[in-house]
C-alpha cells in the first residue's frame, strides 16, 4: 500500500511538473526557430524539425541603432525594483513592527483600520491610479523617469509590505522584545537586535513579494514612461510588429523570467523552513 | 540585589480607575534584600503584572516602584537591571547558546574576553557548557528555561530574579531536577527572589516567604507554616494545603462553636467566639480517629479511602457535611462508622469567610 501512494505521489508530481515546465519548454524551443520553424505547423525538436538559429535572441540585443536592445530596459526594471523594494521593506518593516507593538488611536481609528487602510491601496484597480499617478509625476518633473517609477512601485509594494510582516510580526512573542529589554537593549535596540534577526524569513517572504510584483508590472511602467525610460515588460510588448516575432519574443520572455527563478531558488530555504516556529518554546 | 518596595502601586490595563477595572489593586508591599518570596494565586489574580510592573514592562496605572533608596518608576526595563523568566521559554533563536548567555553583556559593551569567562562560568554552574556552540533554537524546553535564568546570572549585580511559572512548560522528572537546580542557586547567589507558581509545593520548596494572591490582591503573606497553621480567610484555607483545610457550617453559642448540635471546645477564649453563623477550620493533618468518645469527637463514617503512596486520605461524612482526615500510613483506618476527635488547639474560626483572630 505505501508502495502505491509513493508511485501516485510520484505520478501527481511529474503531472505538475510537466504542467509548469512545458510552456518554458515551448519558449525556450520557439526562441530557436525562425520564420519556418513556426509558421509551418507545430515542431519540436531541433535539427530534426527545424534548424535552430540564434535569430531571436541576436534581435534582442541589436546595438547597430534600427533594431531593439532590452539590455537598458533590463537594466532599468532591476533598478526600479530593486530600489522600490528595499525602499519599501525597510519602510514597511518598521511601520509593520510599530502596528503590531504599540496601540494608535486617531478618533474612532485603531491600529486595525491603518493596517487595511494599507492593504486598501491594492483594493482599487490600478486604472483608478493611473491618473493621479501621472498628474503627481509631472507635478514633480519625474515623468518618464526613474526615480517617478521607483516612487510609483514604492506606493505599490509598501502594503504589500506592511501587510506580510504586521502578520509576521503578530506571531513574534511580545516575550522576546520584553526579554531583549530585561538584558538590557532600548526599545530600537531589541528591534534591531533581537526581533529582526528573528523574522528575516519574513523579511525574506516580504521582499519576494515586493520583487514579484514590481518586476511584473506593466501597466504603470506603460501609463508613465513615454522614450527615455523603458522598463522590460513594456520593452518586450515593443516588440511585437505587424509580422510577430515569435523567436524574439519567447527569448525576452525568458530572459525576463529568468531573474525571478534564480531569486526563487535563493530564498527556498527560507521558505521551507519552519523558521518562526523555534523563536519561542 | 536590592530591597524592592511597592508604594500604593496598582494597575488597570483599562484605564478605569472603578474596583472591578483593576488587574491589581492598589498595594504597598516590601520585598527584602536577598529572600524568597513565592506569589501564589489562581489562573488571572494579577500576578504576571505585578511582576511586569517591577521590570518596567508595564507602566503601573499608578503608585511607585524602588529600588533600595532609589525610585526607579520613571526607569525603563533596560536600565532597571532584572532578570525575569518567563513561562514559557523565551530565547533568540536566531543565536546560539553562547550568544544568547553573552547578549546582556555584549548589551552592557564588556569586553570579549571577560564575557567569555563569565559565560563560560555561568555555562558550566547551569550544565550547559557542552552546549554553548549550538543554536539556541534546538534545545529542549528545560535548558531554554535554563538559558533564560542564566542571561540573568551573567550579569553582575542584578536588583532582583523574577520568575513567572519557569516550570509550567517542563516535564515532570526535568521539573524535579530543574527545581533543585534553581534552589541550590538561588542558596548560592542569595538572590532576590519572586517565584510566581500554582503549585504549593513548588512555592513551599523555594520561598521564605509565600503571598496569596486572589483577584488583584494579595490576600495573605507571611511564612509558609503561619500561612498553613493560621489562613487569614476561608480562601486561602482551601488554596494552600493539600488536601484543602476542612470547613463546616457552625454557630457560636457562648463560648463554644457548636456543630450539628454537638458543642465544641475550642483555643479561643470565651469571649472571642463571634455568636450567631461562624465556620469552623481544620485541617485534615490534625483530625483524628480516636477509639472512645469524649471532649470535641464526632461520630463520623468513613465513605472512601484514597492511597497517596505515604499517607492516605479519608473522606468521612459527619453531622451531614464531609471532611477529609489526612493520615500518616503506618496509622489503621477505620472501616464504616468511627469516632473523629478535632483538636481545641487546631481549631480555627472564620465569620464571613475571615479568620477570628485567636488574641
Ligand atoms: N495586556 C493586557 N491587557 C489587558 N488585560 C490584561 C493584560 N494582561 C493581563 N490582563 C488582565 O489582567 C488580569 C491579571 O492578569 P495577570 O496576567 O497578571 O494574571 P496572572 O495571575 O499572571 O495569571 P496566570 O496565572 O494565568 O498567568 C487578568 O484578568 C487579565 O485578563
Ligand atoms: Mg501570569
Amino acid at each position: 500500500m505505501p508502495g502505491l501512494y509513493r508511485t501516485l505521489k510520484y505520478a501527481a508530481v511529474l503531472l505538475w511538473s510537466a504542467f509548469v515546465v512545458a510552456p518554458l519548454l515551448w519558449a525556450l524551443t520557439t526562441s530557436f526557430k525562425t520564420i519556418n520553424g513556426v509558421t509551418g505547423g507545430a515542431t519540436y525538436i531541433p535539427w530534426l524539425d527545424y534548424k535552430p538559429s540564434l535569430e531571436g535572441w541576436r534581435e534582442l540585443f541589436n546595438t547597430s541603432g534600427t533594431g531593439v536592445n532590452i539590455g537598458q530596459p533590463f537594466i532599468d526594471s532591476a533598478i526600479v525594483t530593486l530600489g522600490a523594494s528595499a525602499i519599501s521593506l525597510v519602510l514597511g518593516t518598521l511601520a509593520a513592527y510599530g502596528l503590531s507593538r504599540f496601540t494608535y488611536r486617531a478618533g474612532f481609528i485603531r491600529n486595525r483600520d491603518i493596517v487595511f487602510f494599507f492593504i486598501s491601496q491594492r483594493i482599487m484597480p490600478p486604472i483608478v491610479l493611473a491618473i493621479p499617478f501621472f498628474l503627481m509625476l509631472k507635478f514633480l518633473g519625474l515623468l518618464d523617469s526613474i526615480p517617478g517609477l521607483i516612487l510609483v512601485y514604492i506606493a505599490l509594494l509598501l502594503p504589500i509590505a506592511v501587510w506580510v510582516m504586521v502578520d509576521f510580526f503578530n506571531n513574534v512573542p511580545r516575550e522576546i522584545d520584553e526579554m531583549a529589554m530585561l538584558d538590557g537593549c532600548t526599545p530600537i535596540g531589541a528591534f534591531i537586535r533581537v526581533v529582526l534577526p528573528n523574522s528575516l524569513p519574513g523579511v525574506v517572504v516580504a521582499g519576494l513579494f515586493c520583487i514579484i510584483f514590481g518586476w511584473n508590472d506593466f501597466f504603470f511602467a506603460f501609463t508613465l514612461t513615454f522614450t527615455r525610460t523603458q522598463l522590460l515588460p513594456v520593452a518586450i510588448v515593443a516588440l511585437n510588429s505587424t509580422v510577430t516575432p515569435w523567436w524574439s519574443l519567447s527569448a525576452s520572455s525568458l530572459i525576463s523570467v529568468a531573474p525571478l527563478v534564480v531569486v526563487a531558488f535563493l530564498v527556498e530555504k527560507f521558505l521551507s523552513r519552519g523558521t518562526l516556529a523555534g523563536a519561542i518554546r | 540585589m536590592a530591597q524592592i518596595t511597592l508604594k500604593q502601586i496598582g494597575h488597570s490595563y483599562s484605564g478605569g480607575t472603578r474596583p472591578g477595572d483593576y488587574a491589581l489593586c492598589p498595594l504597598d508591599m516590601t520585598w527584602h534584600d536577598g529572600r524568597t518570596y513565592a506569589l501564589l494565586g489562581p489562573s488571572g489574580c494579577g500576578k504576571t503584572t505585578m511582576l511586569n510592573i517591577v521590570s518596567g514592562i508595564v507602566t503601573p496605572s499608578q503608585g511607585r516602584v524602588w529600588f533600595d533608596q532609589r525610585d526607579v518608576t520613571g526607569l525603563p526595563t533596560a536600565r532597571r537591571n532584572i532578570a525575569q523568566v518567563f513561562q514559557f521559554p523565551v530565547i533568540y533563536g536566531s543565536k546560539t547558546v553562547y550568544q544568547n548567555l553573552a547578549f546582556p553583556l555584549v548589551c552592557r559593551k564588556w569586553a570579549s574576553d571577560r564575557i567569555r569567562r563569565k559565560v563560560g562560568e555561568i555555562a558550566d554552574l547551569l550544565d550547559l557548557g557542552a552546549k554553548l556552540g549550538k543554536p539556541a533554537r534546538g534545545l529542549t524546553a528545560d535548558e531554554k528555561q535554563l538559558i533564560s535564568l542564566g542571561r540573568g546570572l551573567v550579569r553582575e549585580d542584578v536588583s532582583a530574579v523574577l520568575m513567572d511559572e519557569p516550570l509550567t512548560v517542563i516535564d515532570p522528572q526535568m521539573k524535579f531536577h530543574l527545581r533543585r537546580k534553581l534552589k541550590e542557586i538561588n542558596d548560592r547567589f542569595k538572590l532576590t527572589l519572586v517565584y510566581v507558581t500554582h503549585d504549593q509545593d513548588e512555592a513551599m520548596t523555594f520561598a521564605s516567604e509565600i503571598l496569596v494572591m486572589s483577584g488583584g490582591r494579595v490576600v495573605q503573606s507571611g511564612p509558609p507554616e503561619h500561612l498553613f497553621e493560621f489562613p487569614q480567610t476561608t480562601y486561602v484555607g482551601y488554596f494552600i494545603g493539600s488536601p484543602a483545610m476542612n470547613f463546616l457550617d457552625a454557630e457560636g453559642q457562648g463560648d463554644r462553636a457548636v456543630f450539628a448540635g454537638i458543642p465544641l471546645t475550642t483555643a479561643y477564649p470565651g469571649d472571642r467566639v463571634p455568636q450567631g453563623a461562624i465556620r469552623i477550620g481544620v485541617r485534615p493533618e490534625y483530625l483524628e480517629f480516636v477509639a472512645t468518645a469524649g471532649e470535641n469527637v464526632l461520630a463520623a463514617m468513613v465513605v472512601d479511602v484514597q492511597d497517596h503512596g505515604g499517607v492516605r486520605i479519608v473522606e468521612v461524612e459527619v453531622g451531614g457535611a464531609r471532611v477529609k482526615v489526612k493520615l500518616a500510613r503506618e496509622k489503621p483506618v477505620p472501616e464504616g462508622p468511627a469516632l473523629l476527635r478535632l483538636p481545641p488547639g487546631k481549631i480555627r474560626l472564620y465569620r464571613d469567610g475571615e479568620l477570628v483572630p485567636l488574641d
